[in-house]
């Protein structure tokens, strides 16, 4: 019998560190660009529809501005939605915008038991530009 | 006594293995017949995964179809895309830059280094040596950081565009994923030597799962499964995108067993690692290589393109036929897996029932890329396989 080949690195792991990363306890080491969750930046946005037209997974509706909320240059008062849980994160929405409207971010901590979409960020986007 | 019962007992035993079986990761069935432990036919069944990729590229436009055909395989994805969008180019007359030359070698590189580590480690899983197994999927993760650094996923990299690619490599980030592979390659050479040395192995790998060039040819076995049994094709050696620029070496071994399938995977990594970083130190600045989105043409003239590329598990050929219109007329995907797998049922015969999983393993299946349809003919309760010849007429 031949001499088992992996000992050396067997024992030098076994009395190392772990490598196995314990999430969600702990943080997974992520790039800054990481396509991760988007949304449309209202200030922005106008409505043009591209990015609902483009999206591979058909993950974008659009959908009509509340009353109250008044936006600089959107003439049809609508704006996109996208689904998390229908999208696949290609950023097929963020390259062919023309007004350059989505704001990515390199958040992946979507998982949960609700369904989520971007209506909330986009709208908070607005506010924050208001204050 | 007159005889009044006679009792049939069947020569041969019928083992499903599949389409769940925790030695196969991926919905396949292999419906062996045995003697005894010596397997006397073998069925490849497939069915359990199709999805129509091919009709959904035909309902989506020319940029659409970029992302949904990188989803039928997911650990080759940048190479399905960049098939498709290299055939996409060829219809619409574009020539992208060097720079993206060069970045999409660099990514379908990488790729095929993390293909190769997965189904050697897979191949270390179904031997039962999970020790193995674990190691080398450690050092995998290393690559996908790599890609995510390069592609901005670990996996499913929408790196490409008609055109070019969809981001850019800055200064830092090359001498970062230089950084990985310059780590990266003492981890692979240590596997080469456990997979050439441990008898373990060698005494699971070594003289299964034969297959003779004439075999390969025959049956039209394409990639590393080919090039382990000493017929050298590749497609790279076509010259498409930056690789007529990239010096590389295509691996040949003639042992023709499983073990030689898998060395062939081993030293194609290291391969690929020495071509990753001559792309890393000669990547040229000579045009934007990130097309803007948004200025793409929005028409496509009449035509078609016929595109092949060589996937880590063998030679993908795309055809796709334009009439002018936003979508495409037809997309024919002839994926590897397909020739690989369910031409391969001759290769089992005479091995032992456990050696199918590691004949299986060692063509590297890929499941999802290979499905086809099966049509069921309800009034007479028949049901056939669809051949090329018909799919490509359309289905009556």
């Amino acid at each position: 019998m031949g001499k088992p080949s992996l000992l050396k690195d067997v024992l030098k792991w076994f009395i190392g560190r772990p490598i196995t990363i314990q999430y969600p306890y702990e943080e997974t080491p992520i790039e800054n660009r990481f396509r991760g969750r988007h949304f449309a930046d209202l200030s922005k946005c106008t409505g043009c529809s591209l990015c609902a037209i483009e999206c591979p997974a058909d993950a974008i509706t659009m959908e009509k501005l509340p009353e109250g909320v008044s936006v600089p240059k959107n003439p049809r008062r609508i704006y996109p939605v996208v689904s998390y849980g229908k999208c696949v994160y290609c950023y097929r929405c963020v390259t062919v915008c023309p007004f350059d409207a989505y704001i990515t971010t390199n958040d992946y901590k979507l998982a949960g038991p609700a369904k989520l979409y971007s209506r909330d960020y986009s709208l908070q986007s607005i506010r924050g530009g208001e204050q | 006594m007159a005889v009044d019962k006679v009792v049939e007992i069947p020569v041969s035993l019928e083992v499903p293995i599949g389409p769940q079986h925790p030695a196969l990761h991926e919905p396949v069935m292999l419906k062996v017949y045995a003697e005894g432990e010596e397997v006397v036919k073998v069925e490849v069944n497939t069915g359990y995964n199709h999805r129509g990729v091919e009709k959904l590229t035909e309902k989506n436009s020319f940029y659409r179809n970029i992302f949904i055909v990188s989803r039928v395989c997911g650990i080759c994805n940048i190479v399905h895309s960049d098939v498709y969008v290299r055939a996409v180019e060829q219809v619409m007359n574009i020539e992208p830059p060097r720079r993206a030359k060069y970045l999409r070698v660099l990514a379908m590189e990488l790729e095929r280094i993390h293909s190769h580590m997965i189904i050697n480690a897979i191949m270390a899983e179904v031997l039962g040596y999970d020790t193995l197994f674990m190691y080398i999927m450690r050092d995998r993760e290393k690559v996908m950081k790599a890609k995510e650094i390069l592609t901005g996923n670990r996996v499913l990299g929408d790196y490409l565009m008609v055109g070019g690619v969809r981001r850019d490599l800055s200064e830092v980030d090359r001498e970062r994923i230089k950084d990985v592979l310059v780590k990266l390659e003492p981890e692979v050479r240590k596997y080469v030597r456990v997979f050439e040395e441990d008898e373990t192995i060698g005494k699971r790998l070594r003289g299964v799962g034969v297959v003779k060039p004439r075999d390969v040819t025959l049956h039209g076995l394409v990639g590393p499964t080919a090039r382990g049994s000493g017929i050298n094709i590749d497609a790279r050696r076509e010259g498409y995108d930056a690789y007529n620029e990239v010096p590389f070496n295509i691996i040949v071994r003639g042992d023709m067993d499983s073990w030689s399938r898998m060395m062939v995977r081993w030293h194609e990594t290291i391969e690929s690692i020495n071509m990753c970083k001559y792309v890393l130190e000669n990547l040229p600045s000579d045009g934007p290589a990130v097309p803007d989105e948004t200025k793409l043409s929005r028409k496509f003239p009449v035509g078609e393109a016929f595109a092949r590329v060589e996937a880590p598990r063998g030679e993908l050929t795309y055809y796709v036929m334009s009439d002018g219109r936003q979508n495409p007329f037809r997309v024919k995907i002839r994926t590897p897996s397909f020739n690989n797998i369910i031409n391969s049922g001759f290769s089992y015969i005479g091995y032992t029932i456990a050696d199918v999983p590691v004949i299986l393993t060692s063509y590297d299946p890929c499941i999802s890329c290979m499905e086809r349809a099966i049509v069921t003919d309800l009034r007479r309760g028949e049901r056939k396989y669809i051949r090329f010849k018909d799919l490509s007429m359309g289905l009556k």
